[in-house]
């Protein structure tokens, strides 16, 4: 054995890289935390430096509030799903479909109470039968997401129409009110409890980070995976009742698109979508703030709404790229 | 003409970190011709990381190497190969679905190129020539590489190594997948690279096998090499000593003769599964570590995870007998206090993304509740933290995830997890495989404490000393039945048991 030669080489431990340091920062676990927020901060300086303090002006505040609500519901919604690995884009949709069913239940009863009731029972269906489809009859949840993106959209086509089922204007703006925000406040903070103060969001991380070892640890996979899409589907019903208080109609296109602001919000929430044990339910509503400033920013400063949508899609490439962990070290050991 | 003891590649202030994690620690070493150089120390120690560098599998995070005198830095395993260094992975090295002809010739198919296509007839005669060369006869090259068993496989990927003719190969950890034969063949080749002046390196974690075969030992410690030793130098337990670097005990197992209750805890009655069992049936006793051994393939693994309620149960039932409760699924089991370690540990017991905590606190869900349903952060962190310590898991804190530590602490955190669930009945799957000595031997300790504390322990292994040493009763399987049921007290006789597994 030779010694070492070179008095450079002396110092023990190896200098660390640029990407070691980089890794180091994002394995730190307060990052999940403070990067949403900074990216939401650093969006909002951007956007007020470029629009000249015109983004700061009340309606636009207001309109950036009132879209959050739903998106943010929405994504809260799904990082109980996305929580264990399932990613399902066809959350939208469903909300679309929902929608579509309770303006016309509003329509043969006459009563928004009865709007509402259908709209939130409409999200759970709708998600339960996604959930079956995953979970019970083990189809991909990519591809469930695909089909029910497509079924959900014809079916609110052909249901609506070319004119919009338009619900009652008045009460529409009074449950804008008390309701939107009592309701909200309900299920986000029943969500966070639930979520990080039981044994639910750690089954659910768990099953995301290694669904075999979570049924060895006595995890009931498929009852909880129902459980996670019973939670999505109250918010997608609920983020439904908001879309169409909002505008007092619904129109057949509702939801489209919703899908991937939510996938989006999710990931500048800086949750992973693929899930796993750094999974959180508050991410999803930091991250649609986040993606609402982003849309109304690139508007104002007169990016055309084709351009939006590429540049979305670049940020969430950017994003998802930084958030998928690459293999760096030998494959892991495969017992025989 | 090369020289005997000339040599072949020099390591020099070889290091190697992943993260903060320092891997290799300014090592050097030189390989020289015409000899075996085992590598040994614990895991985590560095033997792996050292030779997949010198094979173009990862790179140095600095350092140099030289192989035939050049500067030597494979960028893949590929340029290692057509260079003429080869090595057989510890893990899986072959694509299921392709057939064994394309398995070995990976990535090097040009060869056969006819035009736009592959010439596959070509292909496998001379992987069939490959495999007969070195007196593997019952492997066809032209089947599916998937329909062979985990040690054809393996010896598939030795031809595959061999087919490159290399001057230098590294066999991995290989022998704990290989049968006596396998083994054979094995060493046969070694032997004969070493002959031929070509440079062989070999690591293992069995001692015995590794004084058996080599001609010169290094031993590395947390990235460090500790020392070498040459044949005539070789001692157990000097060796291990350096291994560990501090003094151990050259018997490890447990010494008492203390026998178990007669209270049955789990009854296996008549038990048929999809695979492998047939009308089985067996009794566990309270305070009891059950042995059980055979081929790797006599059913053993399945009658573990059957016990678990993780098998489809054709006909008959698994019971805890104090309940009276028939375990039909791994929730059932879990529910009741029982326990399942896993021999796939990577794919099967780890949350490998999640932290130490994350993984050890799942199965304290409900005992560390504080207020109706909701769970208490200290409590949890306290239920972690008590296992960190008494196992004296190697980490910073319970926050650093699971992937970046070796594998015998791996296996600390699998252990972990199950003893703060207390649980009263364990299923322990090969819990030592792949875990160095210094961690074997608290393992066994714990498994003992286990026992003391009236715990039952089923113990599946595949290595013949463990069983002998640790059970009370040892029940040795083939084909999916049970060919003979020994005792602690009248003492085990080794061929008496390798007559019953073949």
């Amino acid at each position: 054995m030779s010694n070492s030669s070179s008095a450079a080489v002396s110092e023990r431990s190896p200098r660390l890289t640029l990407a070691d340091r980089v890794d180091m920062i994002k394995n730190n676990r307060y990052f999940p935390i403070v990067f949403p927020l900074a990216m939401l901060a650093f969006l909002l300086l951007l956007f007020v430096a470029l629009t000249g303090g015109e983004f700061m002006k009340r309606s636009v505040i207001l309109g950036i509030f009132n879209q959050s609500f739903i998106t943010g519901t929405m994504a809260t919604a799904v990082a109980f799903i996305y929580s264990t690995g399932n990613v399902d884009f066809s959350v939208g949709n469903a909300m679309g479909l929902a929608c579509v069913l309770g303006a016309m239940a509003y329509q043969a009863t006459g009563s928004m109470a009865v709007m509402v009731v259908v709209t939130l029972a409409g999200g759970v269906v709708l998600m339960m039968f996604n959930c079956t489809l995953c979970v019970t009859c083990h189809v991909k949840p990519a591809m469930v997401a695909i089909v029910a993106m497509s079924i959900y959209s014809a079916i609110c086509v052909v249901l609506v129409g070319a004119a919009p089922i338009g619900v009652e204007y008045e009460t529409s703006k009074a449950l804008e009110g008390g309701f939107r925000y009592g309701s909200f406040l309900l299920y986000f903070g029943m969500c966070l409890l639930l979520y990080h103060g039981t044994a639910i969001g750690r089954k659910l991380r768990f099953i995301g980070g290694n669904e075999k070892c979570a049924i060895q640890t006595g995890i009931n996979a498929v009852k909880t995976q129902y459980i996670s899409f019973l939670f999505a589907g109250v918010g997608v019903g609920l983020a439904g009742v908001y879309q169409t208080i909002r505008t007092a109609n619904v129109a057949s296109t509702v939801g489209t698109g919703m899908g991937t602001d939510v996938m989006l919000a999710t990931v500048l929430g800086g949750m992973s979508i693929f899930g796993g044990t750094k999974s959180n339910c508050f991410a999803g509503l930091i991250g649609a703030i986040t993606v609402t400033i982003l849309n109304k920013g690139l508007l104002m400063i007169g990016v055309s709404s084709t351009m939006i949508q590429g540049i979305r899609g670049v940020v969430f490439l950017l994003l998802v790229y930084l958030n998928s962990e690459r293999q760096k070290t030998l494959p892991s050991r495969q017992q025989f | 003409m090369s020289e005997r003891g000339e040599i072949l590649v020099e390591v020099r202030d070889l290091c190697k970190n992943f993260g903060v994690t320092v891997a290799l620690n300014h090592v050097n070493m030189e390989i020289k011709r015409g000899e075996i150089r085992g590598l040994i120390g614990e895991n985590g120690s560095g033997k792996s990381t050292v030779t997949t560098i010198i094979a173009g599998i990862q790179q140095a995070t600095s350092g140099e190497i030289t192989y035939k005198g050049k500067p030597w830095k494979p960028a893949t395993s590929l340029e290692a190969i057509h260079a003429g260094i080869g090595i057989i992975v510890q893990e899986m090295g072959t694509i299921p679905n392709i057939t064994v002809a394309e398995n070995m010739f990976l990535g090097d198919y040009d060869q056969f190129r006819a035009g736009p296509f592959i010439n596959k007839a070509k292909m496998i005669a001379k992987a069939n020539e490959a495999l007969r060369n070195l007196g593997i006869d019952d492997i066809e090259a032209g089947r599916i590489t998937g329909s062979y068993n985990m040690e054809q496989r393996k010896l598939i990927e030795i031809a595959k190594t061999m087919a490159h003719d290399p001057k230098m190969f590294v066999v991995d950890e290989t022998t704990t997948a290989l049968s006596e034969k396998g083994r054979e063949i094995l060493y046969r080749l070694m032997r004969k690279a070493a002959d031929d002046n070509k440079a062989v390196v070999f690591i293992s974690h069995d001692l015995d096998e590794i004084m058996e075969q080599c001609d010169t030992l290094t031993v590395l410690r947390d990235g460090d090499i500790i020392g070498s030793l040459e044949k005539e130098e070789y001692e157990p337990n000097r060796i291990k000593q350096m291994m560990i670097g501090r003094d151990v005990q050259g018997d490890y197992y447990r010494s008492d003769m203390d026998g178990y209750e007669e209270e049955v805890v789990l009854k296996v009655e008549n038990l048929t599964t999809m695979t492998d069992l047939m009308c089985f049936d067996i009794e566990l006793h309270k305070g009891e570590i059950l042995g059980i051994g055979g081929l790797s393939e006599c059913g053993m693994h399945t009658l573990g995870r059957a016990l678990y309620g993780l098998e489809d149960i054709l006909t008959g039932q698994v019971t805890l007998t104090k309940t009276n409760t028939d375990i039909k699924s791994p929730e059932i089991a879990f529910q009741h206090g029982m326990g399942y370690v896993s021999k796939n540990r990577d794919q099967e017991s780890l949350v490998m993304n999640g932290t130490i905590g994350v993984n050890i606190q799942s199965t304290g869900y409900k005992a560390n509740r504080g207020l109706g349903i909701f769970i208490s952060g200290k409590k949890e962190r306290e239920y972690a933290e008590l296992q960190v310590d008494s196992l004296a898991i190697k980490c910073n804190s319970i926050f650093q995830p699971v992937s970046a530590m070796s594998g015998g602490n791996k296996q600390k955190v699998v252990f972990g997890k199950w003893l703060a669930a207390d649980a009263d009945v364990l299923i322990l799957d090969c819990p030592t495989r792949g875990v160095d000595i210094g961690v074997k031997a608290s393992m066994y300790k714990l498994i003992n404490d286990m026992k003391k504390n009236g715990k039952s322990v089923v113990l599946i292994s595949e290595e013949l000393p463990e069983l002998c040493g640790m059970s009370d009763r040892l029940i040795i399987m083939k084909e999916g039945k049970i060919s003979g049921e020994f005792y602690r007290q009248d003492g085990f006789d080794n061929t008496e048991l390798i007559d019953c597994m073949i």
